[in-house]
C-alpha cells in the first residue's frame, strides 16, 4: 500500500507541483520572517549588551510619548560625582546625548538619514563600551569640533576639515569635522555626531551642568545587580536605575516596535499565502481523487479498506508537505538574506553571514507546511475513502456534477447570518474595542460563509458574467461559460483563492479611501491658516525655526502648537493616558474649531483644558470638572475643563479625546518641549505666494521642516495613508500569484479530464486558436467571478471598518471605484495569464490520441 | 419521413464520382526496427453518394485508413485527395478548416459535447465556422432522425441511441462531402444500432450523402453498398452488396489465417474457394503493391434487395 502511495505521488508530481509552490511560498514567508527577526534581535541584543554601562542612571520618565514632544529629559551632571563615591563604583561618565537632531552640510542638505533612522549628537569619551572607535583624525575638543561616524561620512561625502551645522534645540551651531569613527559593532542605521562633553552639555542640552544619563562602571568583582543596589541606596528613588541587562532589554524593546512591524507584515504575507494555498491544495487533491476514482475503486476491490485508502491520500499530502516545507525553508533563508540586504539600504548594516536559524524556524516551517497540506487534504481523503469498489468497474466518465450542495447551502447561510449579525453589531457598537472585535469576528465568519457558499453562487453569477459570451464569441463562448458552470464546487474553490485576496484589498482600500476623505474633509473644515510649517514625520523642531518664521517679512499671525503626553484621572475613576495639544492664543484664526460648549478663549485660558464632547461624556467629564493630571517628568497639576468640542479635529486627527489647552499652560508644565507645528497667516496686504517664497527661503537652512498650504497638507496626509496602501497592494500581489497558480492548476487538470472532448472538438473542426480562446474565456470568467465575489465581500468589510473608524472621528465614507474597476480589469488579465499554459497544452494535444477510445 | 422527391438530393445530381481518393497511402508508426506499418501503400477510391464499409480484424489498419482519409492523421508516404483537394501536405490550420467544412464525423463513443444541448451540438461545426446553418436542410435532417422533441436536451439526458442520432445529425447538418463513422454502433444495443445504421443508409439514399464506416460487426457492414476488407495494412478484398453472412464468412477466413500463420506479412487471404471476392494476393481488384485502379463501386441496381430489414 505504501509503495502504491509513493508511486502515485511520483506519478502525479507534475500536478502536485503547483500545490507544492503554494506550500513553498507560505513556508518561505514564515521561515523568512522568523530568521530575519531572530537575526536582527540577536545582532541588537549583542550591540546593546556590549554598549550598555554596568548601571545607567537616567531621569525618571513614566509617560510614553506616542507623539514626539521634542523634549530631552536631563538630570544634574553632579549626580555623577555623588555616584562616583559609592562603594563598588570604579568610574562614572556623564552622557549628553540627543536624538532626532538635524545636522546639515554646507548646502543645507541633511547629513543624517532621511528614511526615519535617527541622527544622534552625543559627547565623546573613551570607553571600551563605545560602539565606535576613532579610525582617522583626532578626538574633538572645544566648542567647534566634532567627530562623525564613518558610514555617514561615506554616504554623504563628509571629510575631515568639512564644516557642518548642528540644529539643536538651544540654537544651531557650526562644527568642523576633526575625526572619523568607525562602528566596531553593527551599525543600527543611526548617524552619529560626537562632541566633547562640555560642548554637548551646553550646545545640545543648553545647560553646562546637565546630563541625559550617567554611566556607572563597576569595580572588579562587583556584580551589576549589587552595584545598582549600592547606587540606589545613595540616590534614593529620584532616578531611574538600570543594570546593563535591563538597559539592553529596554533599548531592544524600543527598537522592537519597528522590528515587530516588519515581522507582522511578513507573517501577514505568510497568512495570506497559507490561506490561499489551502484552497489550492484542497482543489488539487479533490481533482486528483476525482480522476483516480477507478484506481481507488480497484484498490478497494482488491481488498484495501477505507482507512487504508484515506491513509494513502494523507500520506501523499504529508509527502507534499515535507517536500514543500523543505524547499520553503530554503526559500525562507533566501528571503531573510534579501531582507537583510534591504535593511542595508536603510543604513542598518546586518551581516547575512551572521544569520540566526534557531530550532523554532524549521519546526514552525514543517508545522505550517505539513499541517496545511494535511488539513487541506483531509476532506478529499475522506471522500476518496468513500469510493466504492464498484467504481473500478463503472465506465469512468468523470462525474462532473458532484454531490448536491444542500449541506453547503445550509452551513453557508447559517455562518453568513452569524457573520452578518457580527458586522451589524460592529456597525452599531459605540465602543471602539467591542466594534473592532466584532469586526474581526464578522470578517472571519463572512469569509467562511462565502467560501462555503461560493459554489452555490457559481451558477447565478457566472450565468450573468458569461451571459454575453455566446453572443460575443459564438459557440466557443457558450462552451467556455458552460465549462465554468460544469463543476460549481471546483469553480468555486478556484475562485475562492482569488476572492480571499481581493476581499482583503477591497476592504482595506475602502477603509483607506474613507480615511483619506475624512482627513481631507477635516483639513478643509478646520485648517484656516495660509500655511503650516511642519516636519514630514511630525517631529518637533527647535525654536529657532519658529523665530525665523515669525521674522519673515509678510508673516502676520503666527500660532505655535506643541504636543505632550499626559495622564488624567477621570471623574469616572478611570485613568487615561493620552496626548494633548497646546495652541497659541489666536487659534481661531488658523484652526476652525466647533464647540459644543465654551469657546477658544475659555479653552486656552491658563489652567484650562478642552476635550471632545463624546470623550467627555464617556468619562463623566463636564465643563467645570477639575481633573488631576500628570505631565512628563512627574509634574502634577489640576486643570479645569472649560470647553467641549464638537469635532475631534482640533488637536490633530486620530488623537484620543481631542484634548487641548493653551500653549502657556502646556509650557508651564512642560517647559522643555519643542514646537511641532507653526501656523502662519499672511499679514494684511501680503500676497500669499510671495510669503510662501520668502518662508521657503528663510527655512532653507532647516531641511527638517516644510512649508505647506492646505493642498500640500492634504497630500502629506494622503502619503501617510498611501504607505498602508502599498502594503495592501503587496499583499494583493502575493494573493494573486497564488490564485493564478490555482486557476492554472484547475484549468490544467480540466484540460486533462476533457481530453476526449477536446479531441472531438478538434476533429469536427475547432481550430487551435478557437480552442485556446475557449480555455482563456473559461479562465477569465472564473477569475472575474472570484474578483466580483471578493470585491463584494471587501465592500461589506470596508463599510464595517469605516463604522469602526467613525468611532475614532473619521466620519467620511468613500468607495475607491476606480481601484475596484481596476481590480476587475486586472482579474481579466489574471484569467488570461493563467490560461496561457493550459490553453497551449490543450491546443498542442494530438487529436487522434485525444479521441482514441480509452 | 420525407419523400425522396423533397430531398435536396437533386442538388447532388451530377454523376457520382469519387469523394475521396488515396494513392500509395502508407502509414508507419515509429521508425527503424520497431516501426509498425499500419497502412502499406493503399490505393482506394471512395465513391460519391455511396455507403462504404471498411472491415478487418483488429490491427488491420482500418481506423488508420479512416483517420488519414479524413485528415486527422498525417501520412508517411502517398497522397490523399478529398474531392479535388489534395490533403496530404496541408497545414494543421487548413486541415482543421477542411474537416470543419467538408467532413462529418461520428465516433464510437463520446460523440457529443456534454455542455451543449442537442441542437447546439448539431450546429456546432457551423457555429465554429461562424456560418448560419441552412435552416431548411437542418430541419429536414432533424426530422429525418426523429430528434424534434429532443433538441433542448443535454447529452446526459439522452439514451445512447439518441446520442448517436444527434451525432449523425451533426455529421449531416453541414452537408459535408464525406461522413466518416468510426464504429458508430459499437456502444449501442442491437436495436439502437440498427436504427443508426438505418439513418446512415437513409442519409445516402435519400439525402445523397457519402458515408465511410469503419466497423468490425458484419451485421453493420451488411448495411453498406460496398465492404472493403483490410488486413495487415492492405486492402485485400472488397464485397459489393454485402450480406451479413457473406461478410461473416469472409471475416472467418481472416481469423483462420491469423490463427494459422500469425506472421503472414503480406496479408494474403489464402482461400480462393470463396467466389464472392477475388483473391487478394493476385486478384485484379486487390490493392497490392503495384499501383493500379482502385476498387470502385458500381452503382447498385435500383431493384437490388436492400440488405437492411
Amino acid at each position: 500500500m505504501l509503495k502504491a502511495t509513493l508511486r502515485s505521488f511520483l506519478a502525479h508530481k507534475g500536478r502536485l507541483a503547483l500545490s507544492a509552490l503554494a506550500v513553498i511560498l507560505s513556508v518561505a514567508f514564515v521561515a523568512g520572517s522568523l530568521i530575519f527577526s531572530d537575526t536582527v534581535t540577536r545582532t541588537f541584543d549583542r550591540l546593546f549588551a556590549s554598549t550598555s554601562a554596568d548601571v545607567t542612571v537616567a531621569p525618571k520618565d513614566d509617560l510614553d510619548e506616542s507623539v514626539p514632544t521634542g523634549r530631552t529629559p536631563t538630570l544634574p551632571a553632579e549626580v555623577a560625582k555623588r555616584v562616583a563615591k559609592v562603594d563598588g563604583v570604579a568610574a562614572t561618565h556623564v552622557d549628553a546625548s540627543v536624538e532626532n537632531i538635524t545636522v546639515v552640510d554646507r548646502d543645507n542638505d541633511p547629513v543624517g538619514s532621511t528614511t526615519g533612522a535617527p541622527t544622534i549628537a552625543l559627547n565623546w569619551y573613551k570607553s571600551d563600551r563605545s560602539p565606535v572607535e576613532l579610525t582617522s583624525g583626532r578626538t574633538p575638543s572645544g566648542p567647534g569640533e566634532a567627530l562623525i561616524d564613518a558610514d555617514t561620512a561615506d554616504k554623504k561625502d563628509v571629510e575631515i576639515g568639512d564644516t557642518l551645522s548642528v540644529l539643536a534645540a538651544p540654537g544651531s551651531f557650526k562644527v568642523r569635522i576633526v575625526g572619523i569613527a568607525t562602528f566596531t559593532t553593527t551599525n543600527p542605521g543611526a548617524a552619529l555626531v560626537f562632541l566633547d562633553t562640555p560642548t554637548a552639555q551646553t550646545k545640545l542640552l543648553g545647560d553646562k551642568d546637565a546630563a541625559t544619563s550617567i554611566a556607572v562602571d563597576a569595580a572588579p568583582g562587583v556584580s551589576d545587580v549589587d552595584l545598582k543596589r549600592h547606587v540606589a541606596a545613595e540616590l534614593g528613588t529620584a532616578y531611574d536605575l538600570k543594570t546593563a541587562e535591563e538597559e539592553a532589554e529596554s533599548a531592544a524593546s524600543e527598537l522592537g516596535g519597528f522590528l515587530d512591524v516588519i515581522k507582522y507584515v511578513m507573517l501577514g504575507f505568510a497568512g495570506v499565502a497559507v490561506l490561499v494555498g489551502i484552497f489550492l491544495i484542497v482543489n488539487t487533491f479533490s481533482m486528483l481523487i476525482a480522476q483516480r476514482t477507478r484506481e481507488l475503486g480497484l484498490l478497494r476491490a482488491l481488498g484495501a479498506d477505507r482507512k487504508q485508502v484515506r491513509r494513502s491520500v494523507l500520506i501523499e499530502a504529508v509527502l507534499l508537505g515535507v517536500v514543500g516545507s523543505t524547499l520553503g525553508l530554503a526559500a525562507g533563508i533566501g528571503l531573510a538574506a534579501g531582507l537583510i540586504e534591504l535593511m542595508g539600504l536603510f543604513g542598518m548594516n546586518l551581516k547575512s553571514t551572521e544569520m540566526v536559524i534557531g530550532w523554532p524556524t524549521p519546526f514552525a516551517s514543517y508545522v505550517v507546511g505539513v499541517g496545511v497540506t494535511f488539513v487541506a487534504a483531509y476532506l478529499p481523503a475522506r471522500r476518496a475513502a468513500q469510493v466504492s469498489p464498484m467504481a473500478a468497474l463503472a465506465d469512468a466518465e468523470i462525474a462532473g456534477v458532484g454531490r448536491p450542495l444542500r449541506m453547503r447551502a445550509l452551513v453557508g447561510s447559517v455562518v453568513a447570518v452569524a457573520g452578518a449579525a457580527a458586522l451589524v453589531g460592529c456597525a452599531t457598537s459605540s465602543d471602539t474595542a467591542t466594534a473592532a472585535s466584532l469586526l474581526g469576528l464578522g470578517v472571519v465568519l463572512s469569509l467562511i460563509a462565502t467560501v462555503v457558499a461560493g459554489p452555490l453562487l457559481v451558477r447565478p453569477v457566472i450565468r450573468v458574467l458569461g451571459g454575453a459570451f455566446p453572443a460575443l464569441f459564438g459557440s466557443v463562448g457558450r462552451m467556455s461559460q458552460r465549462n465554468a458552470l460544469r463543476n460549481p464546487r471546483r469553480t468555486g474553490a478556484t475562485a475562492a483563492a482569488l476572492m480571499v485576496g481581493l476581499a482583503l484589498v477591497g476592504g482595506l482600500s475602502v477603509a483607506s479611501a474613507s480615511m483619506t476623505k475624512s482627513f481631507d474633509d477635516q483639513i478643509d473644515k478646520t485648517l484656516g491658516a495660509d500655511f503650516v510649517v511642519q516636519n514630514n514625520a511630525f517631529m518637533p523642531f527647535p525654536p529657532e525655526v519658529t523665530k525665523k518664521v515669525t521674522d519673515t517679512d509678510g508673516a502676520g499671525l503666527v500660532v505655535r502648537s506643541r504636543f505632550t503626553p499626559m495622564k488624567l484621572r477621570m471623574p469616572d475613576g478611570r485613568t487615561a493616558e493620552t496626548t494633548a495639544a497646546g495652541f497659541g492664543k489666536q487659534l481661531d484664526e488658523v484652526v476652525k474649531t466647533t464647540y459644543a460648549q465654551g469657546n477658544s478663549a475659555q479653552a486656552l485660558a491658563p489652567g484650562r483644558l478642552a476635550m471632545d464632547r463624546d470623550y467627555a461624556k464617556d468619562h463623566d467629564v463636564r465643563v467645570g470638572s477639575v481633573l488631576p493630571v500628570e505631565f512628563p517628568g512627574e509634574r502634577k497639576a489640576e486643570l479645569t475643563v472649560a470647553a467641549l468640542t464638537d469635532n475631534d479635529g482640533a488637536a490633530g486627527p486620530g488623537m484620543e479625546g481631542g484634548l487641548f489647552m493653551g500653549l502657556g499652560t502646556l509650557e508651564k508644565y512642560v517647559p522643555d518641549g519643542q514646537d511641532s507645528a507653526v501656523y502662519v497667516n499672511a499679514s494684511p496686504g501680503t500676497d500669499t505666494e510671495a510669503l510662501r517664497d520668502r518662508l521657503d527661503t528663510a527655512l532653507d537652512p532647516y531641511p527638517q521642516v516644510q512649508v505647506r498650504d492646505q493642498a500640500d497638507y492634504k497630500k502629506l496626509i494622503r502619503e501617510q495613508i498611501a504607505v498602508m496602501l502599498y502594503l495592501v497592494y503587496a499583499l494583493l500581489g502575493l494573493a494573486i500569484v497564488i490564485a493564478v497558480l490555482g486557476v492554472v492548476n484547475t484549468l490544467a487538470l480540466s484540460v486533462v479530464e476533457r481530453t476526449r472532448e477536446i479531441g472531438l472538438l478538434r476533429a469536427i473542426g475547432l481550430a487551435r486558436r478557437q480552442l485556446r480562446r475557449m480555455i482563456r474565456l473559461e479562465s477569465v470568467v472564473i477569475a472575474v467571478f472570484g474578483a466580483v465575489l471578493g470585491l463584494a465581500l471587501g465592500l461589506v468589510w470596508g463599510v464595517s471598518m469605516q463604522q469602526v473608524l467613525e468611532l475614532q472621528g473619521l466620519k467620511a465614507f468613500a468607495v475607491p471605484w476606480s481601484t475596484l474597476v481596476a481590480v476587475v480589469i486586472g482579474s481579466v488579465v489574471v484569467g488570461i495569464v493563467a490560461a496561457l499554459l493550459p490553453a497551449l497544452r490543450a491546443s498542442r494535444m494530438n487529436v487522434l490520441e485525444a479521441i482514441a477510445h480509452e | 419521413m420525407s419523400t425522396p422527391a423533397s430531398t435536396p438530393n437533386t442538388e447532388h445530381a451530377e454523376p457520382p464520382g469519387v469523394a475521396a481518393r488515396a494513392r500509395g497511402l502508407t502509414k508507419a508508426y515509429g521508425s527503424g526496427e520497431t516501426a509498425v506499418i499500419a497502412l502499406d501503400s493503399v490505393d482506394v477510391d471512395i465513391a460519391r453518394q455511396r455507403f462504404t464499409a471498411v472491415m478487418g480484424p483488429s490491427g488491420s489498419g482500418k481506423s488508420t485508413l479512416m483517420h488519414t482519409l479524413a485528415g486527422l492523421d498525417s501520412v508517411s508516404a502517398g497522397q490523399v485527395w478529398l474531392g479535388g483537394t489534395e490533403i496530404t501536405g496541408l497545414k494543421d490550420r487548413e486541415l482543421t478548416r477542411l474537416r470543419r467544412d467538408r467532413v462529418g464525423f461520428m465516433f464510437q463513443s463520446f460523440n457529443l459535447i456534454p455542455t451543449l444541448n442537442a441542437r447546439e451540438n448539431i450546429t456546432l461545426p457551423m457555429d465554429i465556422a461562424g456560418q448560419r446553418p441552412d435552416a431548411e436542410w437542418l430541419e429536414h435532417v432533424i426530422d429525418t432522425l426523429g430528434l424534434r422533441d429532443r433538441l433542448s436536451h443535454r447529452p446526459a439526458q439522452l439514451s445512447g441511441g439518441q446520442q448517436q442520432r444527434v451525432a449523425c445529425a451533426r455529421a449531416l447538418a453541414s452537408r459535408p462531402e464525406l461522413i466518416f463513422a468510426d464504429e458508430p454502433t459499437g456502444n449501442l444495443d442491437s436495436r439502437a444500432g440498427l436504427e443508426v445504421l438505418g439513418f446512415l443508409r437513409e442519409a445516402v439514399d435519400t439525402l445523397g450523402q457519402t458515408v465511410v464506416m469503419v466497423t468490425h460487426d458484419p451485421g453493420a457492414a451488411a448495411h453498406s453498398d460496398l465492404v472493403l476488407f483490410l488486413a495487415d495494412g492492405r486492402i485485400v478484398d472488397e464485397m459489393p452488396r454485402p450480406t451479413a453472412e457473406g461478410v461473416l464468412e469472409r471475416m472467418k477466413r481472416f481469423d483462420v489465417l491469423h490463427g494459422v500463420a500469425s506472421n503472414a506479412a503480406d496479408g494474403v487471404a489464402p482461400d480462393p474457394a470463396d467466389g464472392v471476392a477475388p483473391d487478394a494476393g493476385d486478384g485484379p481488384g486487390a490493392s497490392g503493391a503495384p499501383p493500379g485502379p482502385a476498387p470502385t463501386l458500381t452503382k447498385p441496381a435500383p431493384d437490388d434487395p436492400s440488405p437492411q430489414d
